[in-house]
Parts: C-alpha cells; sequence; structure tokens
C-alpha cells in the first residue's frame, strides 16, 4: 500500500515557486526597453546560434531566460500561432496581447498541473503602430503577466538590473543610449560584458512590413561607441 | 486557435505547409471542382546577372474575369514566384509558399537555399494537382544568394521539379511565348535583350492566345515586368513597361501585324 503525506497547497505552490525560480537564476538575464523609434533587447548570450531573442511576426519579437529547450519550445509556437493567425485572417490581425495571454495560460497550467513548473520567463515585444500601442509584456514561470510600461528584466538578478536601468532618463531617447544604459545594467558596476557575448534585436520600422533586425557585432560595436 | 505545442516526436518542425496540414488549417482538395477564372502566360528569362520574368495580367472565365491580376510575386526578397492555372487556387498557392518561406526563416533563423524553396514546392503542387481539376502550375525563379547566379525551376502537373538553364515559360500562351523566346534567345543575353525579349514573349502571347491579356492601351494596363538579380526583387515601373510595350505595337503597326520576317 502506497503512503499518501498531506502537503498543503501554499507549501506546494512555495515549493514549485522556488524551483523555477532556481532553474530560471541560473541563465544570464536579459534586459527589453522602447527607445524613441522601437523596441530594443539585449541578452547577455556567450552562444552565437543558440539564441535567446527571435522574430515572431511583422511587428512582434520574443525573448526567453531560463531553460534553453523549454522557451524554445514556446518560441517555435508563438511563430506557429501568429503565421497561423494571420493566415487565417489577415496579418493586421496578429496581436501580440493575444499570444502573450496563452503563454500565460501554459505557464499557469504547467505551473499548477504539471509534472515541474518550467523555469523559464519569457518576453512578447510589439512594436506600435495607427491601430496598437507599443508594449512589453513580461510572462513569468507561474502565468503571470505583466505589461511594462518602459522596459522589462527577465531573469534571476532582474531585481538589481532593473534598479540599475530605472536610474536613466525617464524620455524615451536613441538607439544608442539606450542600448548603452541597458549594457551597462545588465553588467552592473565591476564588470564589462565583451560585444560577442551580446545578443541584440530590435523593432524598427524601416520601410519594410517586417520589422525585426537582429544587430551583428559590428553594428552592436558601432551602436555602443 | 490555442498555443500550438508539439512534442518532439510529432513536431512538424519548420515547415508551415506541413504544420498547416496537421492542424487543419489548409483545407485539403476536394476531387469535385467548380470552374473559376484561369489562363495564364508568364516567362522567365535567365540573363548574365539575373532573371527576367514577365506576365500578362488577365483572368478569363467564361468571359474575362479581370484584367489587373497580378501573378508575379515575390515570394521573398531574392525570389519570385508566377502562377498559372485556376486562380483561387494560385493565389493560395502563392499565399502559402510566401508565409513557407518566411516561417522557416523565424523557425531556424536561416533562410532556405533557392534550391529548397523550388523542392518544398513539389509535394504541394502534386497534392493539389493530383486530387482536383484545379490545376494550377507555378514557376519558380531568383537569385541563388550563395551561388550567385539567377536561377529558374518549372514544374509539371505531377509536381516534377525541373531547373532550366536559359528561360521557361508557363500558361495557355505558352507556344507563342516559347517559340518567341526560342527565337530571341542567347547564352550571353543581357538585362536589356532579356527585357525586350521578354516583353516581345508575352505580346506574342497576347496577340495569338485569347486567354492571355496584351498590353491594354486603352485603360493603361500592361503586363508585368520583374527583374531578380542580387539586389532582389524589383518590379519595372508602370511608364517603362508602357514605353516598352508602345515601341513592339508600333513596329506592329508599321509592318502591318507580321513580325516581318525578323524577331521584331
Amino acid at each position: 500500500m502506497t503512503n499518501y503525506f498531506y502537503v498543503s497547497p501554499e507549501q506546494l505552490i512555495r515549493d514549485r515557486a522556488e524551483f523555477a525560480q532556481k532553474g530560471i537564476a541560473r541563465g544570464r538575464s536579459i534586459i527589453a526597453a522602447i527607445y524613441d523609434k522601437g523596441v530594443v533587447m539585449v541578452a547577455e548570450n556567450p552562444s552565437a546560434s543558440l539564441n535567446k531573442i527571435s522574430e515572431v511576426y511583422d511587428r512582434i519579437a520574443f525573448a526567453g531566460v531560463g531553460k534553453y529547450n523549454e522557451f524554445d519550445r514556446l518560441r517555435e509556437a508563438g511563430i506557429r500561432w501568429a503565421d497561423g493567425t494571420g493566415f487565417t485572417y489577415s496579418r493586421g490581425d496578429v496581436d501580440a496581447r493575444a499570444l502573450a495571454n496563452y503563454y500565460a495560460q501554459h505557464l499557469g497550467d504547467m505551473f499548477t498541473e504539471g509534472q515541474k513548473p518550467l523555469e523559464v520567463e519569457i518576453l512578447v515585444a510589439q512594436l506600435g503602430n495607427l491601430v496598437r500601442p507599443t508594449k512589453l509584456y513580461r510572462v513569468a514561470y507561474e502565468g503571470t503577466i505583466a505589461d511594462e510600461p518602459r522596459f522589462a528584466v527577465l531573469g534571476g538578478d532582474a531585481e538589481t538590473i532593473k534598479t540599475r536601468f530605472a536610474a536613466s532618463e525617464d524620455t524615451l531617447e536613441p538607439l544608442n543610449t539606450t542600448l548603452k544604459n541597458a549594457v551597462s545594467a545588465l553588467a552592473g558596476p565591476d564588470r564589462t560584458i565583451e560585444v560577442a557575448d551580446l545578443e541584440v534585436g530590435v523593432l524598427e520600422d524601416r520601410g519594410d512590413r517586417r520589422t525585426f533586425l537582429r544587430l551583428s557585432d559590428e553594428q552592436v560595436s558601432e551602436l555602443l561607441r | 486557435m490555442g498555443l500550438p505545442l508539439f512534442s518532439a516526436h510529432d513536431d512538424p518542425g519548420p515547415s508551415f505547409f506541413h504544420y498547416a496540414e496537421t492542424t487543419g488549417l489548409s483545407v485539403a482538395p476536394l476531387g469535385v471542382g467548380a470552374s473559376s477564372p484561369h489562363a495564364t502566360t508568364v516567362i522567365a528569362v535567365r540573363y548574365n546577372q539575373g532573371v527576367v520574368m514577365v506576365g500578362d495580367r488577365q483572368a478569363t472565365g467564361n468571359y474575362i474575369a479581370s484584367r489587373d491580376v497580378r501573378k508575379i510575386e515575390p515570394a521573398d526578397r531574392f525570389t519570385a514566384l508566377a502562377i498559372s492555372g485556376t486562380a483561387a487556387r494560385g493565389m493560395e498557392f502563392i499565399r502559402m509558399a510566401q508565409l513557407s518561406f518566411e516561417h522557416y526563416e523565424k523557425m531556424t533563423d536561416t533562410a532556405l537555399s533557392l534550391e529548397g524553396k523550388a523542392n518544398y514546392l513539389s509535394p504541394i503542387i502534386q497534392l493539389n494537382n493530383l486530387s482536383t481539376p484545379l490545376m494550377v502550375l507555378p514557376l519558380l525563379a531568383g537569385w541563388d544568394t550563395s551561388h550567385k547566379v539567377g536561377r529558374i525551376f518549372e514544374y509539371d502537373g505531377a509536381g516534377g521539379c525541373y531547373e532550366r538553364f536559359d528561360f521557361a515559360t508557363i500558361g495557355s500562351g505558352s507556344p507563342f511565348a516559347a517559340s518567341t523566346l526560342r527565337l530571341g534567345y542567347s547564352a550571353d543575353i543581357e538585362l536589356e535583350g532579356a527585357l525586350d525579349l521578354g516583353a516581345l514573349a508575352i505580346y506574342e502571347a497576347g496577340d495569338n492566345d485569347p486567354s492571355t491579356g496584351g498590353p491594354d492601351f486603352v485603360r493603361n494596363i500592361y503586363p508585368m515586368m520583374v527583374t531578380v538579380s542580387s539586389e532582389g526583387f524589383v518590379e519595372l515601373s508602370n511608364d517603362d513597361v508602357a514605353n516598352r510595350f508602345r515601341v513592339i505595337n508600333e513596329r506592329r503597326t508599321q509592318s502591318g501585324g507580321v513580325a516581318g520576317g525578323s524577331l521584331r
């Protein structure tokens, strides 16, 4: 006969949260910020091919921290959802909020019902146009969704980085200034991050339908100069 | 539609067509079909720096259904895709191809090779054409960014994909367009020569095939002309195209409607 021990729901949630937080804290952080012409996402990522930042749709981008296999599957699902929705209705009907909500529901379900909670935190960024606003939606491991007004930080060290970045100007600044602030907030006062260890993506209108652009090391060095 | 998550063993991978099929997004073709507007002539000519494509603008049913159809579309920056056959299926085919190439690029963070794109379309054509009378035949042409050369791929009704190193034609006006190209083509043809030859081929097709539209000077609608080169997909302006067809038309008027013994 198997013995079942009583575990209070409070204890269960606490254990699961602690487990997820530990997993997320192992990886490096990401910062996403709105600048005067778009959205910039900066990740500290020593790998040049295992990306944390990705294009999802014409005006939507994805960023994830934590376990790579878990957030990459969510990234793929997001691209499929966006392409499928645009195919069924129209490109203009693909909305970041809807996608962020699906992510929140899935993460929430996995947190309470899954074998283990997903050890990820993700961000869905949307570049605004005439009908939609520029938005940063942060979705945490347990499914809470936050609509961040100016910038968002994902990852274990989020609070410290957040305080550092919040010290910068409150107004929207050009890309180079915002990128500099983001990189120094990620690095902190005691160290510098090599350009090769940075992964940077932007959403910005350049006259094309697709607005996502992954910046090369040269472009990043140029902007940080 | 919820979040499309798959486990590793039934994941459709970066193919949008496969994904759309597994989730029922695209409707599988049925064995019965209604007749709908069709017919076309589109040609592609390879020149030393890329590919030229010219296509007529007419959709024909029992009468002329539309005079300004765009039968050549950019599938992505370096690839042009043209369609002939049933208009409705053709438009859906272009949409599926465009989306698929972009989907692959986003999923894998690398663009498909031109040959990869050409092969990808084969089973889609096969599935459509062998299961419905609503035939669609595409023509794929583009700039191969890894080999720095323009390439043309044509298909047969069963989905077979063949690379052509000179020129290719699709649609009901093909015999006339192909004859013109065969007589005028040379292996070292340059951009201007390819544009003029392509325009003449479509002019011939429009002149002889009832389902292909020629230049429409009354409505100011002309065949579509595009180039795909290292600079990507570029569509010629309406004025530029109008001038080219006006020149041909003028020559033909002076010779009383005959080509005049030479290719002109």
